[in-house]
């Protein structure tokens, strides 16, 4: 069988959260490997949630928030950006490329991009292939 | 510790979730998860049979967790917390799967979207055996109201407000009061002065006590929440301190600058003019050329700005009742002149419209259709020596011909857009804007002034193209929401906040230097932090930066965060 992605995305309420909901009121398809958490800011996310859901066996993290300036509390998105830069250098020291983690910025009327970019984010981690890390951690553990 | 036990209710949604979700199937699965007492597929969870059900089935079968999986809990979850509280449930020992709008309406296979929910529902089902029964938290709300924008909107929700006994403090950005509508001449369809309609009102407005009126002041952020904001304000002289508990904005809309469309000629031909210097020539009582002439041959040019992809792809609504306005005005005045109306398509909704459109297709109006897809008509100066001073040529689409038309004066009856500055009005009161920059309400349909964030109403031409009627109407549901809101005196607020616990932290003070909202202070004799609660809005950004975990945040704690991450990985490999 061919290999499907499996893909936590945690987006947050005010923006991305809503905007994936316009992506269904307006019947937009797009790719079922996406798993969402609904956190309030984007500034929610803890770099323990991306790697625990990886241990758990996720083959990609999707991360995403409101555009620059547009944050509902100011200034969330801003410390989610920092923390991402920080976890993209720690995630490649575990041996986990990257890419299969991304901070991308959905506004609440971006229904279509939010598809779009569900598409094209299961594409790249389709053409990286599973994340080995669980199996990894399950034979050392 | 008490024995968990969750009931799981799958909706439906009439076919909208069953017919791409096998509901059933889910039922049965979900029956196996640990801890799930109770599971059920049910037509309309949010119906009074679906509210029932969960309710007795929480009293009958001792439930003290519950999930639901059906729409958006953006859309339902007050909905369900309400039936729990109903059935003497804590509201927050509840979560909801969202398996429609990210879901059933965006998947077109059937076996993956149901297993996409299997695993959406199992984890639900591993978070909300996390959950905590949350204190509700109450504000008194500050009977004031602060109002953006003084056009008619503004106008009519500050009179009906300050009428109603309560202050209103009424901020426009020019020096005057009336807005976009102060420029009209008469309103259709029954061709009744504005000015006499609006003067009244404008003089009500600043005669009334409990109306402080601001033009042009200076303005600096709102701070605050529903019930307790607050703000500056200077307006020649010291500054002044705001105290508000609800915000409406009217900021209105502005004209669409038809310049940028070549084929219109605006800005190169005199006698090409817009919808809002058409106003001004008939407020001045006489309609006469560049040459000081009164025209023969006039053309008024319907949808400009307005859907056409190149520009605005929505309807501005108004446009074609002021044309068939206009047509009329200048068929009384210039009895002898040629009217051209050309549309793309006419759209007279609304009480009395069709009606209008209907006598004045009998008062010597031409009718051309043209077709915005295959090219606007096109201005060009006429030759010398020729009779009119512009000649249109169009494709008329319903006799397929390609024509020529006389003009001495054509009126572009542009689009109504978002004011340039809509996006700065969006950051000051925390509201979004949808993608042709208009401001989102809270739920099209059943929410249509409230926006998403509390005690933050929108009325009026900033939230979408209306007329002045509708614009009147929204402005009064507004206002009964804030009055609605002050008769409460205390209204219920989230109590999602986050919360320190003192055994754990270690005094570093990251959290202080993160939080948006100053809402944190160090406790010097303790060495802890602590949060003050009325300010804290629960962003969560201090739980994830806190390096020993002493802060939690409320209703999203690391714990419920990690089981639903579990839920969502488990249920796959599980269960495939």
């Amino acid at each position: 069988m061919a290999f499907e992605p499996t893909i936590i995305s945690f987006l947050c309420n005010w923006c991305s959260y809503t905007g994936a909901d316009l992506a269904g009121t307006s019947r937009i398809p797009y790719a079922p490997n996406l798993r969402t958490i609904r956190i309030m800011c984007s500034g929610r996310i803890e770099p323990t949630f991306v790697l625990k859901a990886f241990r758990e066996g996720a083959d990609g993290v999707l991360m995403c928030g409101c555009h620059p300036g547009d944050c509902h509390y100011h200034e969330g998105n801003y410390k989610c950006l920092r923390r991402y830069h920080l976890l993209q250098k720690y995630l490649q020291q575990m041996g986990i490329k990257k890419e299969r983690v991304r901070l991308e910025w959905i506004s609440a009327s971006e229904g279509k991009q939010f598809a779009a970019l569900a598409n094209e984010f299961t594409e790249t981690i389709r053409q990286l292939g599973p994340c080995k890390i669980k199996g990894v951690m399950e034979t050392l553990t | 510790m008490e024995e968990k036990r969750i009931g799981v209710y799958i909706c439906w949604c009439g076919s909208n979730i069953a017919k791409m979700i096998d509901v059933g199937r889910i039922a049965k699965e979900t029956q196996k998860f640990s801890n799930v007492v109770m599971a059920r597929d049910y037509k309309y969870m949010c119906s009074d049979p679906g509210q029932e059900t969960l309710i007795s089935d929480i009293k009958k079968y001792k439930l003290n967790r519950i999930v639901v999986a059906a729409c958006s809990p953006r859309l339902h979850e007050p909905t369900f917390r309400k039936a729990l509280e109903q059935a003497g449930m804590n509201p927050y020992l509840f979560q909801m799967a969202n398996i429609r709008e990210q879901d059933s309406w965006v998947h077109i296979d059937r076996e993956y979207a149901t297993l996409k929910a299997l695993s959406l529902i199992k984890a639900a089902v591993s978070r909300v055996y996390h959950h905590k029964p949350l204190e509700k938290r109450s504000v008194e709300v500050n009977p004031a109201t602060l109002i953006i924008g003084g056009g008619i909107s503004g106008i009519s929700a500050a009179l009906e407000i300050a009428n109603a006994g309560k202050q209103v403090y009424l901020v426009e950005k020019s020096d005057a009061l009336g807005g976009i509508t102060a420029r009209l001449d008469l309103s259709f369809p029954f061709l009744e002065s504005v000015r006499q309609m609006l003067k009244p009102k404008i003089q009500q407005v600043q005669a009334h006590k409990l109306i402080d009126v601001f033009l042009n002041p200076t303005f600096e952020d709102i701070t605050g929440y529903v019930g307790n904001f607050k703000s500056k304000i200077r307006q020649n002289g010291p500054e002044k301190e705001l105290l508000f508990g609800n915000i409406i904005v009217a900021t209105g809309l502005q004209a669409f600058n038809p310049e940028v469309i070549p084929e219109y000629g605006y800005g190169k031909l005199p006698d090409v003019i817009t919808s809002l210097e058409m106003e001004e020539m008939l407020m001045r009582g006489n309609v006469i050329t560049s040459n000081g002439k009164e025209p023969e041959n006039i053309a008024i040019i319907h949808c400009v700005g307005s859907r056409n992809s190149k520009y605005h792809p929505y309807c501005s609504r108004t446009c074609c009742s002021t044309a068939l306005k206009y047509a009329n005005q200048l068929r009384s005045m210039l009895p002898d002149s040629n009217i051209y109306e050309l549309y793309a398509d006419m759209r007279t909704f609304g009480k009395g419209c069709e009606e209008f459109y209907s006598d004045s297709s009998r008062r010597k109006i031409l009718f051309l259709m043209f077709d915005q897809e295959e090219g606007l008509p096109n201005i060009s100066k006429a030759p010398q020596n020729d009779s009119s001073e512009m000649i249109i040529n169009m494709h008329e689409k319903l006799s397929g011909e390609e024509i020529e038309i006389p003009a001495d004066m054509v009126i572009l009856m542009t689009a109504m857009e978002a004011q340039n500055d809509a996006k700065d009005i969006a950051r000051l009161t925390g509201i979004s804007l949808c993608s042709n920059d208009f401001y989102i309400e809270k739920h099209p349909k059943l929410d249509p002034v409230a926006t998403t964030t509390d005690g933050v109403y929108i009325v009026g031409t900033c939230q979408s193209p209306k007329d002045i009627v509708e614009s009147i109407a929204q402005a009064k549901a507004a206002a009964a929401r804030v009055l609605a809101s002050i008769a409460v005196v205390n209204m219920e607020v989230e109590v999602t906040t986050a919360h320190v616990n003192e055994d754990v932290c270690c005094g570093c003070q990251t959290c202080i230097m993160v939080c948006p909202y100053t809402a944190i202070h160090f406790d010097e004799e303790k060495k802890v932090s602590v949060v003050n609660e009325a300010l804290c809005k629960g962003c969560g950004t201090c739980g994830s930066t806190c390096p020993t975990g002493a802060i939690e945040s409320r209703h999203f704690t690391d714990i419920q965060i990690l089981s639903q991450i579990e839920g969502l990985l488990k249920s796959e490999k599980e269960s495939i």
